[in-house]
């Protein structure tokens, strides 16, 4: 057994797919991640399509066989004691598929309690108590058919938690949500933190990220290059610190970039000027620059996670590599 | 052993809550009588009257009896395409993750299908048959009606074996089914006697349940001695064990080489 605070703990996690094609390569979905989730903790992870943010939760929920490394959840082996990390983990894959549309809510939900073992008095009480939790009590006679798709979202949270997991993994949960119901299920997975449980989530809404998680990986090209607690994660490029400002007289504008560790100049939303600099003698060498310009609209700020994810795995712009 | 049993019976009646949704989506009672119960005697009666011109009136019997159960057949392969209907509802990766095993839950999921399709052939025995010649004495109908349910539990199996080949070539769903019925149309004793048939052909078609019920059915309906009938129905409840068994390798395997080439949750 490993630590026994620790939910999720992988090494050297690798996964890769053949092409189909004879000759054609291997396609490395993830490379050698090392994670480590404590229990209790909401842990985020983001990049950008095909980073192997799904490939990682499906080597977790023993749907995929990792080609080498290991993982384990609770402190089993999600391939060698794959029945028993079954128990302890409950699935949300985002998106409106997964559930039976021809049957009830409330049918959905005793279907997986029934695969989860549950039964009897034991079964009705929890689907029940699950669909008042999840606001779906009042639709549990309804056909799925007929839910919108927040509605949906909720009870396939609800069939995620059936068992009663420890460990909740949520792969894009609010994909396609309208910001209401997105916000809304934002509070149930805090309710869910409270309740003690550990949540893997992936994301592409940093707003999200930033709002439940307590700590992040940035996951690219099947790497994780970064983990940090979303409030603190500007240190990892600190040395760009950020200016905006407003009115600047466009020679003045030009002049910046020869200012020494200014990183970057370019124009922002609502006619506003976004310098980048590299350090804080930088910084201040712009901020004397520009007031001496009059210049006094002019604000400072750390990097949000989303800058941070920008400049990690944006920056490479648009390069197709696969 | 009764408790190791409790749960798959337990996740195999929660999956049927699905599969009978799924026929009150399709069927009403009305639709169901007219519709396809209708078809189905139509069908049969055709094969009789084909018969009676083709081979003569004397074969009317033989043929209302093979097509009646035939009937039961038909409609219990449906399996092999309503499978495949998990992976249109995305659900298969979450079932790979269940700690239930898929075989419980694809037994209980299609099992619209042989109770439906014992109905059409009850009727198709007892009503269409008289009209044919076929006389029924009162002590025969329910051990006809138990080789009825025999023979659509077992085709159900069978059919269960190659869903799980299908779930992975989805194109085929329609097909698997259709051609598997004419086959057993054709070798199994239901159209001409196995006899017909070079001795090969009927060593294959004694892996089918069908061949056994329905050779038990016609002994039955022949008065032959109930050890006779018994050690036949016997004989053909086994082999649909035989491919329930084969189902759930099937599906497991399915499932492992999902994991192994990650195409648990789409048609590679
Ligand atoms: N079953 C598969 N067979 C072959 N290649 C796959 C398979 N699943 C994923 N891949 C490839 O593996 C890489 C990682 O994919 P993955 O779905 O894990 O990314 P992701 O981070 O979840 O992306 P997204 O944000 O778009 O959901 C991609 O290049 C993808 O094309
Ligand atoms: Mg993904």
């Amino acid at each position: 057994m490993t630590d026994r605070a620790t939910a999720v703990e992988t090494r050297s996690l690798t996964r890769s797919y053949g092409t189909g094609r004879r000759g054609g390569s291997e396609v490395y979905a993830l490379r050698g991640v090392d994670l480590s989730v404590g229990q209790g903790e909401v842990h985020g992870l983001l990049g950008p399509n095909g980073a192997g943010k799904t490939t990682l939760c499906r080597i977790l929920s023993t749907i995929l066989l990792p080609t080498s490394g290991t993982a384990r959840i609770m402190g089993r082996d999600v391939v060698r004691d794959a029945d028993a990390v079954k128990r302890c983990i409950g699935i949300v894959f985002g998106g409106d598929r997964g559930l039976y549309g021809r049957l009830t809510v409330g049918d959905n939900l005793r279907f997986w309690a029934a695969l989860y073992g549950l039964r009897g008095t034991g079964l009705r009480r929890r689907c029940q108590a699950l669909l008042e939790r999840m606001g779906l009590a009042h639709r549990a006679d309804d056909r799925v058919d007929t839910l919108s798709r927040g509605m949906k979202q909720r009870l396939h949270l609800a069939r995620g938690l059936v068992a009663d997991p420890p460990l909740l993994i949520l792969d894009e949960p609010t994909v396609g949500m309208d910001p209401v119901a997105a916000q809304d299920f934002r509070v149930l997975v805090d309710g869910l933190r409270a309740d003690g449980r550990t949540i893997l989530l992936t994301t592409h809404d940093m707003a999200e990220a930033e709002a439940v998680c307590d700590r992040v990986s940035l996951v690219d090209h099947g790497r994780i290059i970064a983990t940090r607690a979303p409030a603190g994660i500007g240190a990892l490029i600190s040395r760009y610190e950020r200016i905006e400002a407003r009115g600047v007289p466009a020679e003045v504008a030009a002049a910046l970039p020869d200012i020494p560790g200014v990183v970057t100049v370019r124009a922002a939303a609502g006619e506003r000027l976004r310098i980048e600099t590299e350090d804080t003698s930088a910084t201040r060498a712009v901020l004397r620059r520009l007031v001496a310009e009059d210049v006094t609209e002019v604000a400072t700020s750390r990097p949000t996670l989303e800058e941070v994810y920008l400049h990690l795995i944006g920056e490479r712009g648009m390069t197709v590599e696969r | 052993m009764l408790a190791r049993l409790a749960l798959p019976a337990h996740v195999v009646r929660h999956s049927a809550a699905n599969a009978f949704a799924d026929m009150r989506a399709i069927y009403t009672w009305r639709t169901w009588t007219f519709g396809w119960l209708g078809r189905m005697l139509a069908q049969v009666t055709f094969f009789v009257l084909l018969g009676r011109v083709v081979a003569g009136p004397e074969h009317a019997t033989y043929l209302v009896i093979g097509n009646a159960l035939m009937t039961c057949v038909i409609e219990s392969l449906t399996v092999v395409a309503s499978t495949t209907w998990e992976r249109t509802a995305g659900t298969l990766a979450l079932l790979a993750a269940a700690p239930a095993g898929p075989t419980w839950v694809f037994l209980g999921r299609s099992l619209q299908w042989p109770v439906s399709g014992t109905g059409t052939s009850l009727v198709a025995l007892f009503l269409l048959g008289p009209f044919f010649g076929v006389t029924w004495r009162p002590e025969h109908i329910p051990v006809a009606a138990l080789l009825v349910v025999l023979t659509a539990a077992g085709t159900y199996c069978f059919g269960l074996f190659l869903a799980a080949l299908v779930l992975n070539a989805g194109r085929l769903r329609n097909v698997v089914p259709g051609v598997t019925a004419l086959l057993m149309m054709a070798f199994c004793g239901v159209q001409v006697p196995i006899g017909y048939w070079p001795s090969w052909i009927g060593r294959i078609a004694d892996i089918v349940p069908l061949t056994h019920l329905l050779h038990a059915l016609r002994a039955l309906t022949e008065d032959a001695s109930s050890g006779y009938v018994f050690a036949r129905a016997a004989l053909g409840l086994l082999v649909g064990v035989f491919w329930l068994v084969m189902a759930h390798l099937a599906f497991e395997s399915l499932l492992h080489r999902g994991r192994r080439r990650g195409t648990v949750d789409f048609d590679p």
